[in-house]
């Protein structure tokens, strides 16, 4: 058995044995479609014809899988490291690659398991999302931003010592995005410059592609700008994951 | 069992450190530190808390780095890490460092994958260290004392040539520590080298080949436990019943340094224990008399106690380790 194998054996009985924690990472975003879905009720979004549910539907899945990745890691990270897990890892010969490989490999089944139940949830007639033509898109677009958002748990978790501060900086980090990316409200409807902020956000690009994808906003120029941008990020985030990573508190 | 070996030369050491320093703010943890631990040695790291122990171990594991001063071991350098060298080392783990929400098989096996090490040597490590009862227990409902074995069994399962364990019996009741003292002579016996932190300076005495008492950072001494007794400055204590012998009389006696009364017993200290024992008999009788040479423990208090004279004598006594 590889350790790659092993390490992503541990992990998925340790994710399946924590039933608290699993339940709640696949209901956070289906709360936020039910508290947008009552709001919003039958509303259209200005000018776009798309109803507010198709738009915000999109904006929550995509924060919903952001967020996951990012938490998902960076808590496990700084957990094996305070345990000393990470030195036990560091003093036997398996790489690195193989400790964020089995994590990476998580993380991708909860973004799938995620987005199954979010989708079909907001399919229900009492939400009433129709998916567009382009949906089976969602699926390179959503392990990309796994991919990007992981790597930036791996920083957050390498800065991290306590559950405290992942939970602070993770927040930090991930609430205003979702405003200011348009996963919550309309970017339309937001002052130009706003609009211009959020070009440096790894989550716009995600909701842009998303909301073409699922919604129908926008065209695949959308999806292939906003492939683009998460994979600039990936590259920035893997870049410095792998500078700042570390075994143990001390090192 | 594979050796470095230079061609025609002897093999390289498990351990060889020499002049390490290592400061943290203006504070030296590690100080101009040298030594040598040969292939198969059991060798015991003693001193206070704070004295630069686990520092110094984990400078020798390569997780930390020196500041000054080279660390090789079977001739390679531990730092930085080397994927290749690092199958041969076992470091017992914190109590604490489990993978989380797994038996004691499933965390084992995960440890063995981890160094590629087959899955039939879990169930013999497990065996070994007294907890196949519990394979099937997570690693959260463990007891201390079962937690702690775990954690040895993950220094074991990759069969190492050099062992670290740092107080490894720290959590164990008394059958539980001599049945781990048995594991490790049995791991002695296989020509394993192991180097043992502990606050036991029985189990030291009992169990290592040598031993370097660590103090303020700097090596203090280095030699077999039954030397550094031997040469020990402490005195030896006789024991009497009490009221067999009254304290002036006691005191009078020539060679006997101090009197007390002690546990129900008086107490003569002296560096003459024969001729004390003599006058003893002359005067009292042996009867129900014992003696208490000095024990590895004096030595270690003794030492421990002085650290500045204790510096000036460790260049003298160090020279004078075994061959």
């Amino acid at each position: 058995m590889s350790a790659y194998t092993a390490l992503t054996g541990a992990g998925y009985r340790a994710q399946v044995r924590d039933r608290t924690t699993l339940f709640f990472t696949f209901a956070f975003p289906l709360l936020f479609l039910v508290v947008f879905g009552l709001i919003f009720k039958g509303q259209a979004v200005e000018e776009s014809g798309l109803s507010y549910l198709s738009y915000t539907a999109a904006g929550v899945l995509s924060w919903g899988v952001a967020n996951a990745a990012v938490f998902g890691i960076a808590f496990t990270l700084m957990q094996w490291r305070s345990d000393d897990i990470l030195r036990l890892i560091r003093m036997s010969p398996a790489p690195l690659t193989a400790v964020i490989g089995s994590r990476y490999a998580i993380a991708l089944v909860v973004g799938a398991v995620q987005s199954l139940l979010f989708v079909g949830v907001a399919m229900l007639p009492v939400f009433g999302l129709e998916p567009a033509s382009g949906w089976p898109l969602l699926v390179p677009v959503l392990a990309l931003g796994v991919t990007t958002f992981l790597l930036l748990g791996v920083i957050i978790g390498s800065f991290a010592d306590t559950p405290e501060s992942v939970a602070a900086v993770a927040n930090f980090l991930m609430l205003p995005m979702a405003f200011l990316s348009g996963s919550f409200f309309p970017l339309d409807s937001m002052p130009e410059w706003l609009r211009t902020v959020s070009l440096v956000m790894p989550l716009r690009y995600l909701n842009d592609a998303v909301s073409h994808a699922l919604a129908g906003r926008g065209d695949s120029s959308d999806v292939l700008v906003g492939c683009a941008g998460l994979l600039a990020f990936a590259v920035v985030f893997g870049a410095v994951a792998m500078k700042t990573f570390r075994w143990t508190r001390s090192s | 069992m594979p050796a470095t070996t230079a061609p025609g030369g002897p093999p390289a050491p498990a351990v060889r450190v020499e002049a390490v320093s290592k400061r943290y703010g203006d504070r030296l943890a590690v100080d101009d530190v040298t030594l040598e631990i040969r292939q198969g040695e059991f060798f015991g790291l003693l001193g206070p808390n704070g004295a630069g122990k686990s520092t110094l171990v984990e400078i020798m594991e390569g997780l930390r780095r020196a500041d000054a001063g080279t660390v090789a071991l079977f001739g390679r350098s531990p730092w930085p890490r080397d994927t290749t060298l690092l199958p041969r080392i076992g470091v017992q783990t914190q109590s604490s460092a489990f993978f989380v929400r797994q038996t004691a098989h499933e965390h084992l096996r995960t440890v063995a994958a981890l160094y590629g090490a087959p899955r039939t040597a879990v169930d013999a490590t497990l065996e070994t260290v007294g907890l196949t009862g519990q394979r099937d227990v997570r690693v959260e409902s463990l007891s201390g004392g079962q937690r702690q074995r775990l954690a040895i069994a993950s220094a074991l399962v990759h069969a190492p040539e050099l062992i670290f364990l740092d107080e490894p019996t720290a959590a164990l009741d008394p059958q539980a520590r001599r049945a781990l003292w048995e594991v490790l002579r049995g791991l002695k016996a296989a020509g394993r080298t192991i180097v043992y932190t502990t606050h036991h300076l029985d189990e030291a005495e009992e169990l290592c080949d040598r031993i370097a008492i660590l103090v303020d950072g700097r090596i203090a001494v280095t030699d077999s436990p039954h030397r550094l007794v031997g040469a020990s400055r402490a005195p030896s204590r006789v024991l009497l019943p009490e009221g067999r012998l009254d304290e002036a009389t006691a005191r009078a006696i020539e060679g006997v340094e101090r009197v007390s009364a002690q546990g129900g017993s008086l107490v003569l200290e002296t560096h003459a224990v024969g001729p004390v024992l003599t006058a003893v008999d002359r005067i009292a009788g042996l009867d129900g008399v014992q003696t208490r040479t000095a024990s590895l423990e004096d030595v270690y208090l003794d030492l421990t106690a002085r650290p500045a004279e204790a510096a000036g004598t460790a260049a003298t006594t160090a020279e004078t380790t075994e061959p």
